[in-house]
């Protein structure tokens, strides 16, 4: 027992008898003195000798990581990485900063006083401490101040420690032995751990299951729900009651204007306003292969692919006449259609219309090559 | 702080302010006159204000520890009765320096819609209220626990702690009151809800700050005998607090406001902020808040006087400079300090040290009736 002890224990009924017994017992150097409180003593700090806590300095620098994470953070977001000007102010607006720059200050510092209270500075998980099984216990956390000489790197001197603490008045002595093994940390981190890990698992098929269970509780609905009139809903503010209205008279819907030329020969004087750039002949090649070669061949030469159903025979846009026709007069049958074929000015947009005008003539160009285009 | 033994040195410095300040008021323009006095006013004011303030804390908490050093807060809560003169003569600057007090204010929409609140009169009455209030609570607090020294009665005690809660509720009312009417509406368009809170975090740090100076000066005289470094730690500790708490509400009024960016809010602070006057919000972050902080944050040092007695001048100096921050932005878009400012300054540093000097007499040193004052001596940290 001697050599295997922790701790001698004995009481004191008041703080004040506490506080004069620790120096008395500490100058007799018997081992390690450690005061147990059912509160905070003012004042035991200084009888223990304690030294200053390095919680103060770790909680400081966590502190001030947390400011220069916060700013360099959202200098970085706000203006570097993603700059968006919001309501007029700069791209960095520090003012706008400065509360998220508190909250992870006091975040980084609390995190730090807490969990380097608890894990570097008590060294915790200390699950057994010998106090914890000692019969003084009941007494120290009711009204009772314990004083304990404990075992330092030498062990411990049981008689000495004894005597020291019958000197200065201790009641109820008690020696406490070691615990009889050590609590392993690694096995406590690895349960813990498990136990973290198999908890998000539950909650999550929890939320799963809940929100597919019982869908009258839509977890975010709050951009569907808007207060805002969508095409079919009805509406009280207009007087017909519909949400959709009827566009005022006259409206042009953007790059669509009104065709008013009705013969061929009106539409010869028009001009391609599109110039026979590359990228123009490759939306002009697209938009053909697309609409126009299902009947009038991949060549324009009217040999379809798509034909033998139609009585009509499509247009070979290679022929004389239409190598003759203007620019304009190809656009003119997009535009309204001509015999059998329909009109295609809802398929096709403006520019669409006259990059296909361009490529209809490159490719007659390419059919009817002159001596010049081979050198 | 050497009052004891250089009384002489405060009558000079008051005579010689004196003389300044009566040729300012032949040299300087009015406005520059009127503000000087409204600054010294409210400054005499608001350090006797948060004196009383800590009184009555204590009281409120049933604190220990405070109960030694009690009789230093008490002592300047008296320069409240010094104020009261001060800030009557004030009246006489409505018309100077309060557009809604001049008769053009009536044509100013904004300016006319507060009328009903913002008039001479009413003004006038709510002003000696608050006076009247004040001593009120003065005489209460101050003047049983004088009584106590003598009759040792612990009633007193039992009658402040009834009376301290009551207390707050005015001094709540009452320093916003002063934040409204003195200081905001010097620009009667621009309002803002927390200001009451800003001045209040002012006042209290200057009452701090004046308490740890007499403190200090009267352990080294060794006129508290018992008072220790753990007494003077915890007025250090609110220090620290209330140096952040300053920051915090200021930088909340001002974030709104520049987020918000409205022209009725923004122009207080652009008149504030842009040109010279950046130079002065700058330094009053620094000393109001960077260089408190720092100096506050080691534990050691909260309880060393050496430490305490400069941290504590210099929280004086930074509710001095935000008040003059806040008033002289009225008188020029240039912060002005020259002879008339340092006049001034002489007057009243040396007129409010010998009032304090006198107050360092009333009762004992310590409140040795009450009967908390053992605990409080015994505490430790």
């Amino acid at each position: 027992m001697a050599e295997r002890a922790f701790a001698v224990v004995g009481l004191f009924d008041s703080a004040q008898e506490l506080i004069e017994a620790i120096p008395r017992v500490r100058a007799r150097q018997v081992g390690r003195v450690e005061a147990y409180t059912p509160y905070p003593v003012h004042g035991i700090d200084a009888a223990l000798g304690l030294r200053r806590s390095p919680l103060g300095g770790m909680v400081l620098v966590a502190g001030l990581l947390g400011t220069v994470t916060a700013l360099s953070f959202q200098w970085w977001m706000n203006a570097v990485d993603y700059p968006i000007p919001i309501g007029g102010k700069a791209v960095f607006s520090w003012q706008a900063f400065v509360p998220v720059m508190f909250e992870v200050t006091v975040l980084f510092a609390t995190f730090t006083a807490g969990l380097g209270m608890l894990f570097l500075l008590n060294r915790l998980p200390f699950f057994s401490h010998p106090l914890l099984s000692s019969k003084a216990i009941a007494a120290v956390t009711r009204d009772k101040f314990a004083l304990a000489v404990e075992a330092d790197g030498n062990g411990l001197d049981v008689d000495r420690a004894r005597a020291a603490l019958l000197t200065v008045g201790a009641k109820m002595l008690e020696v406490l032995p070691f615990p009889s093994r050590e609590p392993s940390s690694l096995r406590f981190i690895f349960r813990a751990t498990l136990g973290i890990a198999a908890a998000c698992v539950v909650a999550g098929y929890g939320m799963y299951w809940t929100i597919k269970l019982f869908p009258v509780l839509p977890p975010m609905v709050h951009m569907q729900d808007q207060p805002k009139l969508n095409a079919y809903k009805a509406s009280v503010f207009f007087k017909d009651g519909h949400g959709m209205q009827i566009p005022v008279e006259g409206t042009v819907p953007r790059g669509y204007l009104p065709y008013t030329i009705s013969t061929q020969g009106e539409a010869g004087e028009l001009v391609n306003p599109l110039p026979r750039t590359r990228q123009v002949l490759q939306k002009g090649r697209k938009a053909f292969s697309e609409h126009c070669a299902v009947c009038h061949g991949a060549l324009g030469n009217g040999v379809p692919t798509l034909t033998s159903a139609y009585g009509a025979k499509p247009a070979n846009l290679q022929a004389q006449t239409f190598r003759d026709y203007p620019d304009g007069k190809i656009y003119h049958v997009i535009m309204v259609g001509k015999n059998a074929m329909p009109s295609y000015a809802a398929d096709l947009t403006e520019d669409e219309r006259w990059a296909i005008v361009h490529y209809v003539r490159v490719l007659q160009r390419a059919q009817n090559a002159r001596d010049e285009d081979l050198r | 702080m050497n009052g004891s033994r250089f009384p002489g040195a405060f009558w000079a410095m008051a005579a010689l302010g004196s003389l300044g300040v009566g040729a300012s008021w032949f040299a300087v323009s009015p406005e520059r006159f009127w503000a000087n006095w409204l600054l010294w006013f409210l400054f005499v004011l608001t350090t006797g204000l948060g004196s009383l303030f800590i009184v009555a804390l204590g009281h409120l908490v049933g604190a220990r520890w405070s109960v030694p050093i009690r009789r230093a807060p008490e002592r300047l809560s008296s320069l409240v009765l010094l104020a009261a003169p001060l800030g009557v003569v004030a009246l006489l600057a409505l018309p100077v320096l309060y557009p809604w007090a001049r008769p053009e204010g009536a044509l100013n929409h904004i300016i006319a819609g507060k009328a009903p609140w913002l008039n001479v009169p009413f003004f006038a009455i709510r002003v000696f209220v608050c006076f009247g209030v004040w001593l009120l609570a003065y005489r209460i607090l101050t003047g049983g626990s004088v009584k106590q020294d003598q009759t040792k009665d612990p009633t007193f005690s039992v009658r402040a702690r009834r009376f301290a809660p009551a207390f707050m509720v005015i001094f709540g009312f009452t320093i916003t009151l002063v934040a409204f009417d003195w200081i905001s509406s010097l620009e009667p368009e621009w309002y803002s809800d927390i200001f009451g809170v800003y001045l209040f975090a002012g006042t209290f740090l200057a009452g701090l700050g004046a308490s740890a100076l007499v403190v200090i000066h009267l352990v080294e005289h060794g006129r508290l005998p018992g008072v220790r470094g753990d007494h003077l730690y915890n007025l250090g500790g609110f220090m620290f607090a209330f140096t952040v708490f300053w920051s915090y509400i200021g930088f909340a009024q001002y974030m709104l406001m520049w987020y918000g960016n409205m022209p009725e809010e923004i122009f207080w602070y652009k008149q504030r902020i842009e040109g010279p006057w950046l130079n002065v919000i700058l330094l009053l972050a620094a000393v109001h808040f960077l260089v408190p902080f720092f100096a506050l944050v080691p534990r050691d040092r909260k309880g060393d006087p050496r430490n305490m007695r400069w941290v504590a001048t210099l929280v004086l100096a930074a509710h001095f400079l935000d008040l003059y921050w806040l008033i002289f932005p009225v008188v020029g878009t240039s912060p002005v300090f020259s002879w008339p400012e340092i006049s001034f300054a002489l007057c009243f540093l040396g007129l409010a040290m010998l009032w304090v000097r006198r107050a360092m007499s009333t009762g004992a040193d310590m409140p040795v009736g009450d009967p908390l004052l053992q605990e409080g001596l015994e505490f430790r940290l």
